[in-house]
């Protein structure tokens, strides 16, 4: 509006502002900042030696008792004592670090512990790449298919055994989805075409409609189908789920609940938007009810109720239930930040998606919802993060996850009593973690407020 | 479901327009009929839930009657037999688990309270540090957050337990401040007044003094805003009021003595004392939401323009005097309703102090109570249920406040 009027009225001179004058000759550079704004007056001059001084000793403190004074090389705490009495004894960590990390995994079997992980990371690198088409599809299928990788590397059994044929048919579709995703990346990387089109010219000469679909499909089974031929000359040994623990456990469950937390927010927060009283009702009565209580009540009681409430036939670890509690902490909370991002979206949205002839289904999905999580980024990844932190919780209903495997180390008969390091040790990690995270976040924020 | 009828009208043939005869259509017409499905879809959802309700209910009732035991409140009338470490109400293993559920209580309400008071006071002071134009105060500020935010609460917990309480002296060491004060691995001993004045007595006549006050001020208001000086009888009010705390004083002196935590044996007997557990519990609660505070502050007091700071020094405000009446007044706007969260945040967390055997709600009841009864059902209920009613009532206490705050819109 400005600029039209300032084009039909060429006479009126524009506001040009003084550039502001440059900050006085005591004030510039890396000591005029320091001394304008530490040494201004006495009483901030003052505050800075004293703010100065404690971090100092709080510093030398820290590194002298991590770093310079702490022993790494020890075989029990007495030896770490008579080495360095006022020092960390990073020895015993470092001699519990393998069950920090793997739990109680048997130590020949975590090789799988490593690959599973790796081919989760691998599975969501081609994320980071514009190339790929549709990629929240590849998100999806990481969401749908890859705990069926994971439950297969980690549980072990022959393959279709003890985990029963589905699970490993399931597995192997996986593992074709993901070969067909890298040898689609790579080949049009080199500017071919997908592996997928490869039945094309034999499929169309059968059907008519959806050509790409089933050349999709014939593939997907066929790759499978080798994958499978494959796995069932392997035989891996079978691992329960109460010796999974460690780093890996608390991974487990705060993957779990940060992929459960999207699906089953968006259908509770759906839920509570709805005009339905029935569908409001209930979904609201669940968000509220969940969000009132502490996570440690929730676990309690899926603990207890759980056995009590489901037939006495069904057989349920520990692990599971936990699961269950989380998955539904998780989504009472991610509900509330989606329903903030919903009540964000402007009602014109929905009209002009109405306009269009789009169902509400499609709707939500096309229109709606991209818009509204995309918004709400900053507040999930904060859900998120506090998820990460809140698995800790599971090592009061004892589950040994990290937490739990760090204080029992000062039960250890080489290392009893020491509890400083590992618990330190745990918190550096869960900060690096959690402040990575939220730098990321942050990160992302800044970028899409560019996009917009 | 709303949505799709308006997007889709074609389908969704207005009342009396033909209808179609064949019975096939008219089940589709149904389906499409945006009211009839609105029925349908709602009755399918609420069969299915009251199916899982009953499927659930019946399984209870199954698995129950197999482990012979029946569902009731009966078992609150029983003595509970054992021992909680440190109660605010008077307890003893004689006593019902009703009892029991009352102490937890109790000692979860001391515990957040505390934090809540504490933790806003700190976290509104690091929250306008960290606003400070001295970087070296704002980056300390900046990083204590951080560390203490990206830790989970947990690990610090049994931290401050464990590698600080617990490292305490013994008792016959104990740090001590004079006569008065005493810190050890058990706990805090602190010297109390114990009055011959029962404490309900000394209580209601300090509210009944502040009240008087207050009400006085308030009467005499009137004539303060018209006249600018205070009315003859606000004088003779004072007076009398001053005559009747110095009445009230000198009682409550003359009745009172001094309790002093004397070493006995192994331990210290009088005055207070409050466990290890909850001091570890406390500090560390405390420091952890004093950090969600204060980032809390910091938003709030950077979402007010900057222009307001100006125009309040302008128009020759002090600094107290913008941050008074034109600063806190508009922040507040913004830091309640983050500030709620926070406190039903520091309610919920309390429970964690199970983790170190702090006798809350949760340690007494949930652990202790259910593994001697079983009664898992009517436990979860009974807890779940005292979580609810506290985070409804906080919620909406400030709902209430904050609409008393918020920009009036008409």
């Amino acid at each position: 509006m400005d600029d039209l009027n300032v084009k039909n009225q060429p006479a009126l001179k524009q506001f040009v502002p003084t550039p502001p004058r440059p900050p006085h000759k005591s004030e510039r550079g890396v000591f005029g900042t320091i001394r304008h704004r530490c040494f201004n007056s006495i009483g901030n001059s003052l505050l800075t030696l004293c703010v100065a001084t404690v971090l100092f000793y709080l510093v030398k403190h820290v590194l002298d008792w991590a770093v310079f004074n702490a022993v790494f090389i020890a075989d029990n705490r007495r030896q770490c004592m008579d080495i360095s009495p006022d020092g960390a004894c990073w020895a015993g960590v470092i001699s519990w670090f393998n069950g920090l990390i793997y739990g109680r995994f048997p130590i020949d079997e975590q090789w799988r512990v490593n690959i599973g992980v790796l081919l989760g990371l691998v599975w969501l690198l081609p994320l980071m790449s514009k190339r790929i088409p549709l990629r929240n599809f590849v998100l999806l299928s990481w969401i749908g298919l890859y705990p069926f990788v994971g439950g297969y590397l980690f549980l072990g059994g022959r393959f279709g055994a003890e985990l029963g044929l589905v699970h490993g048919a399931m597995t192997c579709l996986a593992l074709a989805f993901l070969v067909i995703l890298y040898a689609n990346w790579i080949l049009s990387a080199l500017g071919k075409k997908g592996l997928n089109e490869l039945f094309v010219p034999l499929v169309s000469r059968f059907v008519e409609r959806r050509i790409h679909l089933l050349s999709f499909v014939a593939v997907w089974l066929l790759v499978g189908l080798v994958i499978a031929f494959g796995l069932s000359q392997i035989a891996l040994e079978p691992v329960p789920i109460d010796r999974w623990g460690g780093l890996f456990l608390t991974f487990i469950i705060a993957g779990f609940a940060i992929t459960m937390a999207i699906p089953v927010g968006v259908i509770l927060a759906l839920g509570r938007r709805s005009k339905l009283p029935v569908i409001h009702w209930l979904s609201m009565t669940v968000i509220e009810l969940v969000r009132s209580v502490p996570l440690i009540t929730v676990l309690f009681m899926a603990v207890t109720l759980l056995p009590i409430f489901l037939p006495a036939d069904m057989e349920f670890n520990k692990l599971t239930q936990v699961l269950v509690a989380v998955c539904l902490f998780a989504g009472a909370y991610m509900a509330e930040n989606i329903r903030g991002g919903l009540q964000a979206i402007p009602k014109g949205q929905y009209e002009a998606a109405a306009t269009l002839g789009l169902g509400y289904l499609h709707t939500m999905v096309l229109i709606i919802l991209p818009q509204a999580l995309r918004m709400m980024i900053p507040n999930i990844m904060t859900s998120f993060i506090s998820l990460l932190k809140d698995t800790t919780l599971v090592s009061i209903i004892g589950l040994f996850d990290i937490m739990l495997m760090a204080r029992n180390i000062a039960n250890d008969k080489d290392w009893v009593g020491m509890h400083t390091e590992p618990l330190v040790m745990i918190s550096v990690l869960f900060f690096i973690l959690c402040y990575s995270m939220s730098q990321y976040s942050l990160n992302l924020e800044k970028r899409l407020k560019v996009d917009r | 479901m709303i949505q799709s009828s308006t997007s889709k009208p074609y389908k969704n043939p207005s009342k009396g327009a033909g209808l179609p005869s064949s019975t096939t259509q008219k089940w589709t017409s149904l389906l499409n009929n945006d009211s009839s499905r609105a029925v349908i879809l709602q009755a399918i959802v609420l069969a299915l839930v009251l199916f899982g309700l009953w499927f659930l209910f019946a399984n209870a009732n199954e698995n129950l009657n197999r482990l012979g035991m029946t569902f009731g409140f009966d078992f609150l009338q029983v003595t509970a037999g054992f021992n909680i470490s440190w109660s605010l109400i008077p307890y003893d293993p004689g006593m019902s688990y009703w009892r029991v559920f009352l102490v937890g209580i109790v000692n979860t309400l001391i515990l957040s309270f505390c934090v809540i008071v504490v933790g806003t006071i700190i976290g509104t002071v690091v929250g306008i540090l960290r606003l400070s134009d001295n970087p070296l105060v704002s980056q300390l500020a900046r990083w204590y957050v951080e560390i203490v935010r990206n830790v989970p609460l947990l690990i610090q917990i049994i931290f401050w337990f464990t590698v600080v309480f617990s490292t305490l002296p013994a008792p016959r060491q104990s740090y001590h401040l004079g006569e008065w004060l005493f810190l050890n691995n058990r706990g805090l001993y602190v010297m109390t007044m114990e009055s011959a004045l029962s404490w309900g007595w000394i209580v209601a006549l300090g509210i009944a003094l502040v009240a008087s006050l207050y009400a006085l001020f308030r009467w005499s208001k009137p004539y303060y805003t018209l006249s600018g000086s205070r009315s003859s009888g606000f004088y003779i009010g004072l007076a009398v009021w001053a005559l009747a705390a110095g009445w009230a004083v000198w009682s409550f002196s003359t009745s009172t003595s001094l309790s002093v935590p004397t070493l006995k044996g192994f331990n210290y007997s009088g005055g207070a004392f409050l466990p290890a557990s909850f001091g570890a519990a406390f500090v560390a609660m405390t420091v952890y939401r004093s950090a969600a505070i204060a980032e809390t502050v910091r938003a709030g007091m950077q979402s007010i323009d900057r222009g307001q700071h100006e125009a309040a020094f302008t128009i020759g405000f002090s600094r107290v005097q913008s941050l008074r009446l034109i600063l806190i007044p508009q922040a507040i706007r913004s830091i309640i309703p983050p500030m709620t969260n926070s406190w039903l945040a520091a309610t919920k967390d309390s429970s964690l102090a199970v983790a170190i055997g702090f006798p809350e709600l949760v340690s007494v009841f949930m652990q202790t109570s259910m593994n001697q009864t079983g009664r898992a059902i009517e436990i979860i209920f009974m807890v779940m249920g005292f979580y609810i009613f506290i985070s409804l009532l906080i919620s909406y206490l400030l709902n209430k406040y904050n609409d008393s705050v918020q920009y009036k819109v008409r």
